[in-house]
């Protein structure tokens, strides 16, 4: 009698915690999974490894960036084609108001720590005049607008050459005095994990549900009493802040930046990329592709160095395949693996 | 609608809203024409010239794009890529014969091999525009209905993007290029000295234009692809096939840029990410005149070279990438469906 | 002998919905054949089916014999079926000339064309005047009389004609009427679909009534007319 009792209580203690993290948008593999690359730096045999490390700064970069650039384009149903450019705007914001060097007319000479987040706001800013840009625009229109302003900031900063050095580039302070790479990977998974978890939660409000009304149809949605304006200014601003942010890391951690490298549409596609074969509108999904895909790259460059570039045409291949014959993406297949399991194997119900 | 054809007296009031509703072309036009006096007065014949061969080249480009956008309804990422594959096959037909008649000179050959290269990069371009069209857009008709316009955009995205990175793969990110096409002096005309290739290069451009408008206007199947632009339903009924006119209008706008990046060779060269400017000034170019519009291509695709080449001569080279585009983002605001009007059917702003 | 057009228990669907449940009619040559019932039937959608711009989801259309559900609409075009749908689909940046030779498209001897161009200025002299005004520009009376000249353009077998009296004026009506039954007399067999039961009925060989997707009554149009519930339901008697 009282075993049954303890096993009817672990039931419920568990069934607490998977709601608890469902709530914040974790399923229990999710986080395990996301323990596992945690610590994979720091256990034995992988430990400190540089490669490794390496492999996981970039994953959680471009994974976190995915999630922000789904939260507009798997909700609204936008494609932000300036995304990198908002994100190398934070980042020269950042990188200019932490400057105490003299190649720069400016040197304010702010801690990494503050600037990377008023480089933030800044991108949010500009991510809230793209947002009234696009107000009256949809579809296709509203992607190009966005690549035009991505264009023309990178034109911007490539120009604005006291500031920024235009395409000489320009180096900003790191974050840390020390060489070693761990601490970074810290920084940018506790950011990864910070802007997934309040993305998930922001579109399990109701902005959320208008978000993915206004991504519909808009005329429906405006007849049902919601202002498109307010959720199109929100959800850009709030991408672009995160664009942003995710810059300042990059900025702080690279330590050199160059306006073609960073803020060039190319770099918006491999996001774009990332996203889509992730499944749009899971926020979830570009995590779980894109550290395979930067593994990938990392393989493919040190096998096979005398083929630059074949991953990205590999992940081109497949955003084409993905796109006709799978257009809901990694997390779409989940969901219906999930659907396909769940026939095989029905839970039986609480007693 | 039924409305009736009466005709109406010309009034005051017609005048007014006939102004209010062609607004943006006088605007435009007036721009246009203060721009053009202002480039004459500070760079004389000489940049009045290069307006005109700037804009020949973007209007072949954006000619190709606004078909691709009428006819498929595509919004066309990876139009540069074609340029890019133009440029290519130019380098790697001209470039051996270029080697030999260093060797062996034949004024005859100097003068055919340029124009052959240019011949064999525009048949290459056309026989990837099948393929492409074959193989990823009509299976893609076949399976969406809805969405149609933004996925084929993403999808041209992703072609763009295999594109540019298989050209890197295996050819190398290296520029392949010739100094020049034909080996003879700049020309001295009206006072400013042009180069040959760049002459010809425009003339290729307006002869190749030419070309297409007659083949539209003119021709049965030109008629066919007219009509398939403006009602694709009516165009099956009259014994259209949808399917043949695709694939032939794409094969003609891949053909056309790589017509544009073979005669351009000697100045933009050959490399996997050649084709990243011509592609967003040809996009400004069809934005600006109203997607789908062909002659609204031409025509602005010569107002984009005269922005371009006033912030040339009035601000830097390195602006041209601001100030056009600020200009462009301006017209997207005020007209987005383009000064010229735009007749594609299924792309809507609101 | 064999019907020129048969549609054996069609079956089709708007993506989910269906519309026709198993609806049958033939057509033989020469005749002037009504489709008509209240809205929603499922009258256009036939047609529809017919010319292919919908495939049906069972059942069989034949034309001469031929099954022809399932063949690209080009080529069921090109068999010698003209569809003049409700939405007229013209080319209306085009003008009333070149609309009409682009109605002559699969015809590729230009002699041909030529003649038949003249032969339909005849028929409809009012399109001759505007032979060089944007298709757009016309009145609705207009567009209606292009839209049945550039079906005559192909020289077809069978017209499909979709509400031509919709949203036109009375005596306009009649001037449409009019040229159907000219084009009946010079051997071209028609399907007219129509929501005008009583003037429909009265220049009409037969007709069949389709109601919520079905075939409900079918015979000579003499006899629809006298019937009972016709006059109730369609012609408020």
């Amino acid at each position: 009698m009282s075993s049954s009792k303890t096993a009817q209580e672990k039931t419920n203690a568990w069934s607490k915690f998977v709601s608890f993290l469902s709530k914040l948008g974790f399923s229990p593999i999710g986080l395990v999974l996301l323990i596992i690359i945690a610590i994979l730096p720091i256990s034995s045999p992988y430990f400190q490894q540089e490669y490794i490390v390496r492999w996981l700064i970039m994953g959680a970069f471009m994974a976190a960036q995915s999630v922000a650039f789904d939260f507009t384009a798997g909700y609204i149903n936008i494609v932000n084609f300036g995304f990198a450019a908002l994100l190398g705007f934070g980042a020269y914001t950042s990188g200019i108001l932490s400057n105490n060097t003299p190649f720069i007319s400016v040197a304010p000479g702010l801690s990494p720590w503050i600037s990377i987040w008023l480089g933030a706001i800044m991108a949010g800013f500009v991510g809230f005049i793209l947002a009234v840009l696009t107000l009256r625009l949809r579809g296709i229109f509203a992607a190009v607008m966005a690549w035009f302003l991505g264009i023309a900031l990178m034109g911007l900063i490539n120009n604005l050459t006291s500031l920024t050095r235009g395409p000489l580039g320009m180096n900003p302070v790191k974050f840390l005095e020390t060489t070693n790479n761990l601490p970074y990977f810290y920084i940018v998974f506790a950011m990864m994990i910070g802007i997934y978890i309040i993305l998930k939660l922001v579109t399990r409000s109701h902005f959320g549900l208008a978000f993915k009304a206004i991504g519909q149809n808009l005329d429906a949605a405006r007849a049902s009493g919601i202002n498109p304006t307010r959720y199109l200014v929100f959800n850009f601003t709030l991408s672009a802040f995160f664009a942003g942010l995710l810059g300042g890391f990059y900025a702080h951690f690279y330590g050199s930046l160059t306006p073609s490298t960073l803020m060039h549409t190319s770099k918006t596609v491999e996001i774009l990329a990332i996203a889509y074969i992730g499944g749009r509108g899971s926020l979830w999904g570009g995590i779980a592709i894109a550290f395979p895909f930067v593994f990938f790259i990392e393989y493919l460059r040190s096998n096979f160095t005398d083929l630059p570039g074949l991953h990205l045409v590999i992940y081109g291949l497949l955003m084409i395949v993905v796109m006709i014959f799978y257009p809901n993406g990694f997390s779409g297949f989940v969901a219906w693996a999930k659907t396909k399991l769940d026939a095989l194997f029905p839970k039986k119900a609480a007693s | 609608m039924a409305k009736d054809s009466i005709t109406r007296p010309a009034t005051q009031e017609s005048l007014m809203t006939r102004i209010k509703d062609n607004l943006p072309i006088i605007i435009v036009s007036v721009f246009s024409i203060i721009l053009f006096a202002a480039v004459y007065i500070k760079g004389g014949t000489s940049q009045i010239f290069n307006v005109f061969i700037t804009g020949g080249m973007w209007a072949l480009l954006a000619v190709g794009l606004a078909l691709v956008f009428g006819v498929m309804n595509i919004p066309h990422f990876a139009h540069g890529e074609s340029f890019m594959v133009g440029a290519y096959v130019a380098y790697f037909t001209f470039n051996p014969i270029r080697e030999y008649l260093q060797q062996n000179p034949s004024k005859f050959i100097g003068i055919i091999a340029p124009f052959g290269a240019i011949l064999v990069a525009g048949l290459a371009g056309a026989v990837l525009g099948v393929i492409i069209e074959r193989g990823i857009f009509a299976p893609l008709r076949h399976r969406t209905k809805e969405g149609w316009v933004m996925n084929a955009f993403l999808l041209t995205v992703g072609i763009s993007f295999v594109l540019t990175n298989g050209a890197n793969l295996v050819l190398g990110p290296n520029f392949r290029g010739v100094p020049r096409y034909w080996d003879v002096d700049a020309v001295e005309i009206a006072g400013a000295y042009m180069s040959v290739d760049r002459l010809i290069a425009f003339g290729v451009s307006m002869l190749t234009i030419g070309v297409l408008w007659f083949f539209l206007r003119r021709t049965r199947i030109g008629r066919a692809i007219r009509a398939v632009s403006q009602d694709e339903t009516g165009a099956q009924l009259v014994g259209i096939n949808l399917n043949f006119i695709q694939t032939l209008t794409f094969s003609l706008a891949t053909a056309m840029a790589a017509i544009s990046g073979a005669s351009l060779l000697f100045l933009f060269q050959a490399y996997p990410t050649v084709g990243a400017t011509p592609l967003y000034y040809a996009w400004y170019v069809v934005m600006m005149a109203g997607l789908g519009n062909v002659a609204g291509a031409i025509i602005g695709g010569f107002i984009v070279a005269l922005l371009q080449t006033s912030t040339q001569l009035f601000v830097a080279v390195s602006w041209t990438t601001v100030i056009p585009t600020a200009v462009m983002i301006l017209v997207l605001l005020l007209a987005p469906s383009g000064i010229f009007g735009s007749d594609v059917k299924g792309v809507q702003e609101q | 002998m064999t019907p020129m057009l048969e549609l054996k228990n069609i079956n089709a669907s708007y993506d989910f919905l269906q519309v026709l449940w198993g609806v049958s009619l033939n057509v033989d040559k020469g005749e002037l054949v009504a489709l008509i019932g209240p809205n929603g039937a499922g009258k256009s959608t036939t047609l529809r089916t017919i010319i292919g711009l919908i495939s049906p989801k069972s059942g069989e259309v034949l034309f001469n014999g031929k099954i022809i559900n399932n063949m690209p609409v080009y080529q069921i075009s090109r068999m010698g079926i003209s569809y003049v749908s409700e939405k007229l689909n013209l080319f209306t940046a085009m003008s009333v000339q070149e609309n009409l030779i682009l109605g002559a498209f699969a015809i590729r001897d230009k002699e041909k064309q030529l003649a038949t161009l003249a032969y339909i200025f005849e028929l409809f002299p009012r399109l001759e005047e505007r032979k060089n005004q944007l298709a757009g520009t016309m009145s609705g009376g207009e567009r209606k009389m292009l839209a049945i000249a550039r079906g005559m353009m192909s020289m077809p077998q069978l017209m499909l004609v979709d509400e031509p009296s919709l949203g036109l004026q009375p005596n306009l009506t009649r001037n449409v009427f009019d040229a159907l039954l000219q084009l009946r007399d010079r051997g071209v067999t028609i399907l007219l679909v129509e929501q005008n039961v009583n003037a429909t009925l009265n220049f009409t060989d037969r007709a069949y009534i389709l109601e919520q997707g079905k075939t409900v009554m079918s015979g000579p149009s003499k006899e629809i007319k006298a019937n009972k519930h016709v006059r109730n339901a369609y012609m408020g008697i």
